[in-house]
């Protein structure tokens, strides 16, 4: 069976992974996806399936014949990192850095489908990737700075209270 | 700097160390010297500095290696069996047909493995315990093999106990040998009896706090691989020494002869202290299979038997003067421990919170069928602030003071515990700078309206947490011939940033460009001794022994640039990975390092012993909370973090520990409980979705700081600990802000609608 794996033709064996992220992490030997739950609970194997979000270790390997798989290891552009990859080591956004790769495919698809997300679309987008140490913060920044970065400026109508001064 | 130890002074003294903000007396090694203390004007240039993660690049192309991405040739998969009831015996099972299964290459039940590690035994006294094992060529044979030995388990069940109050009634079941019941341990100082007769007002309530999951991303997991009779272990862990001498002693090897190798690992919390029955697992069929095995927890076994924070029943007694002063604090708590566990109970924060002459605490340790308790960031303590600042919150009500005043009025302006001043102690100037922060008004408010829907409330609370660190902890600072620099120590990174903050430490003191300098970790068998990361104390502990082995590197590099240069060393300097003389760059350490051809400078570190100082890190937090008195939905709206830890080495990643801690707590105050079935002795909520860790959509914004300053006395670096603090007073303050806004006090966690609409129902 033929998956095309971050732009590279690649031949894996349903029979012997029967979910995309056993076949991503044993056959093809791309780590990046972590397994964290195995029960589509915590997005720390998050990819982008034919550009769609999905958990990999509840895709079926044997339902992705001819699909273009991305995985954090295709995120850069060669030696050039995706601005998100920059953003999340400028702000600080990976601290165990085991949710990272997930958090950073979940950003990527949101600013593909929003360019200019609000920081609530942000939160409520990004709210199937758990990350236990707490980084939630600096993830929202670093998506938020390479929004701002990329041109026309978002509506903030429903940005968050600040957390100094008066509530509204 | 350096220099032969004074033949006079002692080389071994005693001194109190901490484990987990407990503290024992040890002896310990005095260093041949010590830098003098960088104080809080030292002219520091990149300590204080905010450089990304050395290992950040690493984390976000997906290169970093996790112990779950661990690959060796050859490699097998083994799958724990684990036992589905809480207590009764083992009767059958069926390991033959299994070792025919696909695959399977081995399996080891009752009587395979060596009584130390405690392993496949047929007593069983928690759902969850490992009762056999299999291991396969794919993880998925070894899951199918396993499923067909589960479903061969029988049983002779008997009754269990799985909550404090069955195990504490008078007809509960024996949960181990000796009663279910430890003696307490009472503590004490002054007279109760007389405080509470001087009190014009005393509370009485009684908090009940749940049993909370580290919930890891990465399970717990090692990969085991013999050679000869040399075994190496890659292990998901805090503490790559503990794992090896728990190794060493349960298959009775030498330590020399086990290595630890951890190289990055997702999360840890204080679940990850030792080797557990995944290490033992992999290390026996490693053996007896000759070839590699990887064994990681699946999800649910990580959510039922790899630790928690234990639930406590607290009943707290405060009495105060008219004026706020405190006269007493009485606590009687009972901590459910589990099956084992350690006294991580909540007393001893009562004891260094507030100057109040007379404190007793009774903790009583319970054993029920569950799954021990293990380390839990801020063990004891988020249990204990949580009801020791809410009986303070309410005294503040009951006496119509302002919480943050009443607070002010008890400051603790010693540690009355260890009976020692503190080396720094400015939780007042937190309370300053939060309020400021926050925009709190002193003024006492009005218990709000009960008729509108959505009811707005503010709470506050603070901490206290023992985060001096000490000894031992080793480091060496080799300079290369390029002039590159590698730190050598034994200790490890969970994602605090230590490997950022220990080449920064580094780089300072050596005066070399933090690019050039490269922090080595994570080996038992080729660095020197670190201990646990666990307590908050890898900064404190580790940092200073690095510090002295780069000033040690340093010294030696300018008494060679001396000696090259023909320049008398007092003149010499360094400064981003050059040599000044006179204060103008003569040559790299690069040049210098090749003119020095193959002889190498290696500086040597040690932690010196602590002070006779309690020396912690305090802080203050404020939250402001929306109650939805319809659904009982609390929502944290915003939360506001001061805290003191000394000098910050890097404040971004400070920051982020600051907001690790502030989340975890929001999970415990509104979320986060284990859910154990009474009838049947099973978890009933053993995976990530039943167990509510919170989401990005969950988390208020969060201004979380610190206080600008050094700690000199604490250490010569300046830095305490701050991992663990930041957790501590999150859960009281919301819930106070949760109290603010009803009008009714809610005296058990977590915050859940059903326990807010019972709360307003009466």
């Amino acid at each position: 069976m033929k998956l095309s794996v971050n732009g590279t033709p690649r031949d894996v064996d349903p029979s012997r992974s029967p979910t995309l992220l056993a076949a991503l992490r044993d056959q093809l030997e791309l780590t990046g996806a972590k397994l964290g739950c195995d029960h589509g609970e915590c997005g720390a194997c998050t990819v982008r399936l034919n550009g769609d979000l999905v958990y990999a270790c509840l895709t079926l390997t044997a339902a992705c014949d001819g699909a273009a798989v991305q995985t954090v290891e295709g995120l850069a552009d060669g030696g050039t990192l995706h601005p998100l990859q920059q953003a999340f080591i400028t702000h600080d956004a990976a601290q165990c850095g085991y949710c990272t790769p997930g958090q950073l495919l979940a950003a990527a698809a949101l600013l593909d489908q929003r360019p200019h997300p609000t920081d609530d679309e942000i939160r409520t987008a990004m709210s199937g990737n758990l990350c236990r140490c707490g980084t939630y913060p600096k993830i929202v920044t670093a998506i938020r700075s390479v929004a701002d970065a990329s041109g026309a400026s978002a509506t903030r109508a429903d940005a968050p209270p600040s957390a100094t001064g008066d509530a509204p | 700097m350096s220099g032969s130890r004074d033949a006079k002074s002692a080389r071994f003294v005693q001194t109190i160390v901490e484990v987990e903000g407990r503290t024992e007396t040890r002896i310990v090694e005095v260093p041949a010297f010590e830098p003098a203390p960088w104080t809080a004007d030292a002219p520091l240039t990149i300590v204080g500095t905010s450089p990304p993660r050395v290992d950040a690049f690493e984390k976000v192309t997906g290169r970093a290696r996790y112990t779950a991405d661990t690959v060796r040739p050859g490699m097998l998969h083994a799958v724990i069996v684990r036992a589905p009831i809480a207590k009764g015996t083992l009767t059958s099972l069926d390991l033959t047909t299994v070792r025919t299964l696909p695959g399977v290459r081995g399996a080891l039940g009752p009587g395979d493995a060596p009584s130390a590690t405690r392993l496949f035994r047929r007593e069983v006294s928690y759902a969850g315990q490992p009762l056999a094992a299999v291991c396969a060529e794919s993880l998925q044979d070894a899951e199918r093999a396993a499923a067909v030995l589960e479903a061969s388990l029988a049983f002779d069940r008997v009754p269990h106990a799985v909550t404090v109050d069955d195990a504490i009634a008078a007809d509960a079941p024996l949960v181990r040998r000796g009663g279910n019941a430890t003696e307490p341990t009472i503590v004490e100082r002054g007279d109760v009896t007389q405080g509470l007769a001087d009190a014009d007002v005393t509370i009485t309530r009684e908090y009940r706090t749940p049993v909370a999951l580290h919930s890891a991303l990465e399970p717990h997991g090692a990969v085991c691989e013999w050679t000869g009779d040399h075994l190496t272990i890659w292990e998901s862990t805090q503490g790559i020494f503990r794992v090896r001498s728990d190794v060493a002693r349960a298959l009775d090897l030498p330590q020399g002869q086990v290595r630890v190798l951890k190289d990055y690992m997702g999360g840890g919390f204080g679940a990850k202290n030792g080797a557990g029955a995944h290490t033992y697992t992999a290390a026996l069929f490693a053996r007896a299979l000759g070839a590699p095995v990887r064994c990681l927890n699946d999800r649910r076994a990580e959510q039922t038997d790899s630790g928690n924070r234990p639930a406590t029943v607290q009943k707290v007694t405060v009495g105060a003067r008219r004026d706020g002063t405190l006269t007493a604090i009485v606590l009687d708590a009972l901590v459910p421990l589990g099956v084992s566990g350690w006294d991580g109970g909540p007393a001893q924060v009562y004891h260094e919170m507030y100057a109040c002459p007379n404190i007793r605490t009774t903790e009583t340790c319970v054993y029920i069928n569950a799954s021990g308790m293990q380390a839990f960031r801020g063990p004891g303590y988020v249990e204990g602030a949580f009801a020791l600042e809410g009986a303070i919150n309410a005294l503040a009500h009951a006496l119509q003071i302002d919480p943050v005043a009443l607070r002010l009025t008890n400051l603790a302006t010693r540690d009355d515990r260890v009976d020692r001043e503190f080396s720094s102690n400015r939780l007042a100037e937190c309370y300053a700078e939060g309020m400021r922060r926050f925009g709190w008004t002193s003024a006492v408010p009005p218990r709000p309206s009960t008729v509108s829907r959505l009811r707005r409330g503010r709470g506050v609370a603070a901490q206290t947490w023992p985060t001096g660190g000490g000894p031992p902890a080793y480091a060496n600072v080799r300079i290369n011939s390029d002039g590159s620099v590698d730190v050598l120590t034994g200790t490890q990174d969970l994602g605090t940033g230590s490997r950022t903050i220990l080449a920064q430490i580094a780089a300072e003191a050596l005066g070399a460009r933090l690019d050039a300098v490269r922090a080595v970790i994570g080996d038992t068998e080729r660095l020197p001794y670190a201990g646990n990361s666990w307590g908050s104390m890898t900064t404190p502990s580790v940092g200073p022994a690095v510090r002295m082995a780069a000033d040690d590197a340093r010294t030696q590099l300018l008494e060679a640039a001396a000696q090259l240069l023909e320049t008398p060393v007092d003149r010499l300097t360094t400064r981003g990975s050059q040599v000044l003389r006179d204060g103008v760059a003569a040559r790299s350490f690069a040049e210098l390092c090749r003119a020095l051809g193959k002889l190498q400078i290696v500086g040597h570190g040690s932690r010196g012993p602590n002070p006779a100082l309690a020396v912690v890190t305090v802080g203050a937090q404020f939250a402001e909370v929306e109650v939805d008195a319809e659904t009982g939905i609390v929502r944290v709206l915003r939360l506001v973090a001061v805290h003191d830890a000394g000098r910050i080495i890097n404040p971004a990643l400070a920051e982020s520990q600051l907001h690790g801690g502030i989340i975890q707590g929001i999970g415990y105050a509104v979320f986060e409980e284990r859910h154990i079935d009474r009838t049947h002795g099973a978890p009933l909520n053993a995976n990530l979705h039943d167990y509510k860790v919170p989401t990005m959509a969950d988390i208020p914004a969060i201004d979380a700081s610190f206080l600008d300053g050094a700690d000199p006395a604490a250490n010569h670096v300046g830095a305490r600990g701050i991992a663990e603090p930041p957790i501590i007073p999150t859960a009281p303050a919301i819930a106070a802000a949760v109290a603010d806004a009803l009008g009714v006090e809610l005296c058990a966690l977590p915050l859940t609608p059903w326990r807010v609409l019972g709360a307003l129902a009466g």
